[in-house]
Parts: structure tokens; sequence; C-alpha cells
């Protein structure tokens, strides 16, 4: 899609959504961003980084909010900042608690479809505060509300025009642990549902449960991008690190040491075995082959560090 | 079945439950007008505005009860120095300013900005907002004021058209510096007091960038009463401060086009 404006309506057949092209932003002498170029789809992609690396800022230019010091951001083949009507296709929902305080959750998430023109604001209203699981009919004025709560009045307000594209930023802040499964369900279902959905958190485990797909900034540079498990694959320079049970550790330690696909056998307990691998197929059909092979029965064959937040710790040299 | 957005997207099925369009939309500039009134016109701002207003009604009230000669030219100074230099001014520049400035301050700013709204409409709203709330406590205590005074319907007259011209001037520049400066309040009282109550008048250049000057200036014409550095003629005078404030919205405009938002 290269056209937008008033009468245009996103392409779903798009493969890439959003277009950063070497784009870097910097604050006088610092760095915040460099030269960063990547592509995000359809679906849910997490923007991960520690502190300091440049997510914010990377997250504030994809949504529009800053411009670039160089590059491009393009949003449905668009520039954000120049053209106010490509707004209607993008939800945002920002980091900061402050909401209009004086108005209801029903007031606020209305005001946000009356401005995009929504033809009946006052029922998509009552749609999105269901959709988080808030009453529509509470009249108290949101100054009153808990942090979770202004938190799903935010996520509200993003979703009251049914946008293609959605900007989450820590949208788990501040919920309790049973409306953390319904957002992450929310967020799965919005991906689902073939939106193009940008999520910035650090709680990673909760992060691996609605996306596979990672964009990791690390001192302002694109770290890695893609299916984190194909990231954890793709590094060569860090053995795999799986643990066995089994109900003859020894044997099946040494059986592995007799293997290449192990470069590192651990025997913990008399039932437990630490292998390090850097072929994790490979080691996969050894493993069967030795147990058999000693007569050993297998319990369990665990990665340990194939998860997100192992990839993770290791992109950011942690 | 979607939401109903004007381009017909859709996309709430995956939820269940749909809302129906019906009807029309309401106004999104009736709306932004409402939402400027509610968060910036509060009770305690409203209150000790108006007492500044309470004040200058007493105080003219006070200097129209004395028996002194010439009650329109005290008047005319009464107006100058109280309504022109202090009321008015301070007045929108707490409602002009905080109409984005404390948007701009507490992050709320994206919560307009990243909507299909040009932001020639944010501005102007903001901009009619401000002067709805900011005229009724500035300029009708005035009139009233110079009212009690003594000065007559010429004092009065010439206080209506000034008091009214330097608010649309202040309206536009407060606007423009409530979204271009952090603490906006200080810089417009730094404006207010330091440029125009002392170093605009020590010229007639630099009075010439002093919106007070021109209300000013009306004052001296209509009433005939000589006013330091009053001497821009009637027409520039209503002008220049009614073509600053476009002027400002404008470059309000303009910074929300361009300036990064929180």
């Amino acid at each position: 899609m290269t056209r937008h404006g008033e009468a245009s309506v996103p392409d779903p057949s798009t493969d890439a959504v959003i277009e950063v092209e070497g784009v870097s932003k910097w604050f006088k002498d610092v760095v915040a961003v460099s030269d960063i170029t990547c592509s995000i789809g359809w679906g849910v992609t997490a923007l991960l980084g520690p502190n300091g690396a440049g997510k914010s800022t990377l997250f504030r230019l994809l949504c529009g909010l800053t411009t670039p010091s160089h590059g491009t951001v393009r949003v449905l083949g668009g520039d954000v900042r120049r053209d106010a009507a490509l707004t209607r296709h993008i939800g945002l929902v920002p980091q900061q608690e402050t909401l209009f305080e004086p108005l209801s959750a029903f007031e606020f998430v209305r005001l946000a479809g009356i401005l995009h023109r929504v033809a009946d604001p006052g029922a998509s209203a009552r749609w999105a505060l269901g959709v988080v699981e808030l009453d529509p009919d509470d009249p108290r004025p949101l100054t009153t509300y808990s942090k979770g709560m202004r938190q799903r009045v935010k996520v509200a307000q993003a979703l009251v025009h049914d946008p293609e594209v959605l900007f989450l930023d820590e949208p788990l802040t501040g919920l309790d642990p049973r409306q953390r499964l319904h957002m992450i369900d929310t967020i799965q279902r919005l991906g689902n549902a073939g939106k193009c959905v940008v999520v910035s958190s650090h709680v990673l485990e909760e992060v691996e449960r609605f996306s596979a797909r990672v964009l990791v900034i690390v001192k302002g540079r694109l770290a890695a991008e893609g299916d984190y498990h194909a990231i954890r694959d793709l590094m060569d320079d860090r053995p795999h690190r799986i643990s066995v049970r089994t109900d003859d550790a020894r044997g099946v330690a040494t059986g592995l040491m007799a293997h290449s696909s192990a470069i590192g056998v651990e025997v913990i307990d008399p039932t437990s075995v630490l292998v390090e691998t850097t072929d994790v197929h490979r080691f996969r059909h050894t493993i069967a082959a030795v147990a058999r092979q000693c007569d050993a029965r297998l319990f369990e064959v665990n990665p340990l560090d194939d998860d997100l937040e192992s990839v993770f710790r290791y992109l950011v040299g942690g | 079945m979607a939401p109903g957005t004007d381009d017909g997207l859709t996309g709430f099925e995956s939820f269940g439950s749909a809302p129906r369009p019906s009807g029309r939309s309401p106004s999104v500039v009736f709306t932004l007008y409402k939402l400027f009134l509610r968060t910036q016109v509060t009770r305690t701002r409203v209150i000790s505005l108006t007492g500044l207003g309470v004040v200058g009604i007493l105080v003219a009230w006070g200097l129209g009860s004395t028996l002194l000669r010439n009650p329109l030219a005290r008047g005319t100074d009464f107006v100058n120095l109280y309504g022109l230099s202090l009321l008015v001014p301070i007045v929108v520049l707490v409602f002009a300013s905080s109409m984005f400035g404390d948007l701009r301050d507490d992050s709320t700013l994206v919560y307009l900005w990243l909507r299909p709204v040009s932001r020639v409409t944010l501005a102007l709203t903001a901009a009619a907002a401000s002067l709805t709330v900011s005229w009724p406590l500035a300029v009708p205590p005035l009139v009233i004021g110079a009212w009690l005074t003594g000065g007559g319907a010429t004092l009065v007259r010439a206080t209506l058209l000034a008091a009214t011209v330097v608010t649309l001037g202040y309206t536009g520049i407060f606007l423009a510096l409530g979204l271009r400066v952090k603490r906006p309040l200080v810089w417009g009282l730094l404006y207010v007091f330091i440029w125009e109550g002392f170093i605009a008048r020590g010229s007639f250049t630099a009075a010439k960038a002093a919106v007070r000057a021109y209300g000013s200036s009306i004052l001296s014409d209509l009433t005939g009463r000589t006013l330091v550095l009053a001497d821009i003629s009637l027409t520039w005078s209503i002008v220049v401060p009614i073509a600053a404030g476009v002027i400002g919205v404008a470059y309000t405009v303009v910074r929300l086009h361009r300036q990064d938002v929180a």
C-alpha cells in the first residue's frame, strides 16, 4: 500500500505493515537509536530491550510521536506525522498513566470514538470497555481509578475505532494476575484477528505467551528480529543447555560423551544430567539412541535456555 | 459487524459482540470544545480569577466614590494600570497557556494528537474555549469597574474595545506559548511583568512588541487621555493585536505538526 488519506483502506495482503528504513534518532550528542532497518508485519510483535537501550525511542518513532533524525518510518505506506488521516488506522496505548481525569471511563473512550469518527461512538465505547472488562455505566471520574483500571481504559480507547495497527506500551503494567491473563488473551486474539500489534514490554515470560516474533534493541541498535526460537538456533557461540532426567544418569552421560553432538556433559545427581550442545536437532536423535544402548529410561529432556528470557539475556550480554 | 468507521473498517468480529452503527456521530469540534473547557476550567482557577476581577471592581468603586476631579482621566488610568496590565493578561495567560500546556505537561496531548483531527481544528477549538472562559472573567469586570470610576460611556466603550482586542491578542500568543515552552505560566508572567511592564515602557520600539501598548493606545485614542507609550493609531491598535493572536494560533498549528508528543 503506497497511498493513504481520506479514502484509504489498509491492504491486509501487504506483508510489511510498518517499514523502518535506516532510522536514527539523536538528542544533541546522545544517540538513542542508530541506523535501524526492519519491518513489522501482521500479527503480534514484541519490542524488547534493556533500560536505556532505545526501545522507548524506537516505539515513539514507530507511532509517529517523534521524528527520526535520519531515515524513514512508514506505517501502512504513509507517514503518521504528515498525514493525520492515517491515525484512523492506528491505536496507541501510551505508557503514561494520566488520562482526562474529570471524565468517566465511558466518556473518555467515547471521546476517542468521536475523534475517530466512529458512526456510533457510544456503542463502540461500551463494546471496547466490555473487551477490557470495565463497566461502561460506572459514573466515577477517572481520577478515582486504580492503576490497573486506568491501564484497561487506555486499551479500550485504543480499540474503540477498531484500528488495523495497535501500539501497546507496557500494556500489562498495573494489572492483577487475572487481568494479565485476560490482557494476554486479548493481545493474542487481536493478532489472530489479523491486526498488526506492536507490544513493548519487559515482562518476558508473559511476552513469550502472546508473541514469538521479537525485535530486540540493544544500545540503540537492532540486535535481533524474528522468531526468538530461530534467533536462539542461530546463536552458534552459545551452546544450548539441556537437562536430562533419567534412571541412569551416569550411563547416559557416558553414552553422550561418545557422541559429538554433546560438547559438555555433567552428572548433577544419580537421576539428572546437564548437557551442552551446539546442535539441538542432532542431540534429540542421539539422546534416544544412547538411552536405548544403556537401557536407561528417559523421564524428561528439558531445554534450559531457549526460552525468550534466555535469548534476551544472551542478546543483551547479561 | 464492524463498529462503522467512515471508511468501513471491520474487525470486531473476533471479539464476539459488535456495536451497531446508528445515527450521526457527535461533532468533533463541539466535543473538543467541551473537553477543553471541562479539563482546563477548574473551580480553583475560576474562583481565584473571579476574585481578581472583584478586586478590580472594588478598587474602581473606591475610586469612583472619591471626590477627585476628572473622573474620565482617573478611570482611564485605572483601566490601563489594573485592567490592561494585570487582570486581562493574567486571566488569558492562565487559560490559554493551559489549553495545550497542561496536556503537554501531563502527556495527555497524545489522546488528541494521534487522532484524525486536523491541527487547525485543534488549535482553533482550544483558542475558542480559552476565549469562552477568559473574556467573561476579564472584560465584564473591567467594564463594570470603568463605569464605577465615573468615566462615563466613553470610558466604558473604550474599555470594552481595548480589553476585547488585547484578549484576542493574548489568547493566540499564550496558546502558542503553552505548547512551545515548559512552565508557560512562568514565561507568560515574565512577558507580562518584565517585558510589557518594564522593558517595553523604556522605548517606543520595544512597546511595539507589547500587546498592552496597543490596548493603552485604544484607550488613549478614545478617551483623549495621554498614556505612556500609547501613541499608536486606533486602526493599528486594533489590527496588530488581532493579527498577533492569529499568528499565535497559526504558530500553534505549526507546532502541533512538528513538535514531539510525549
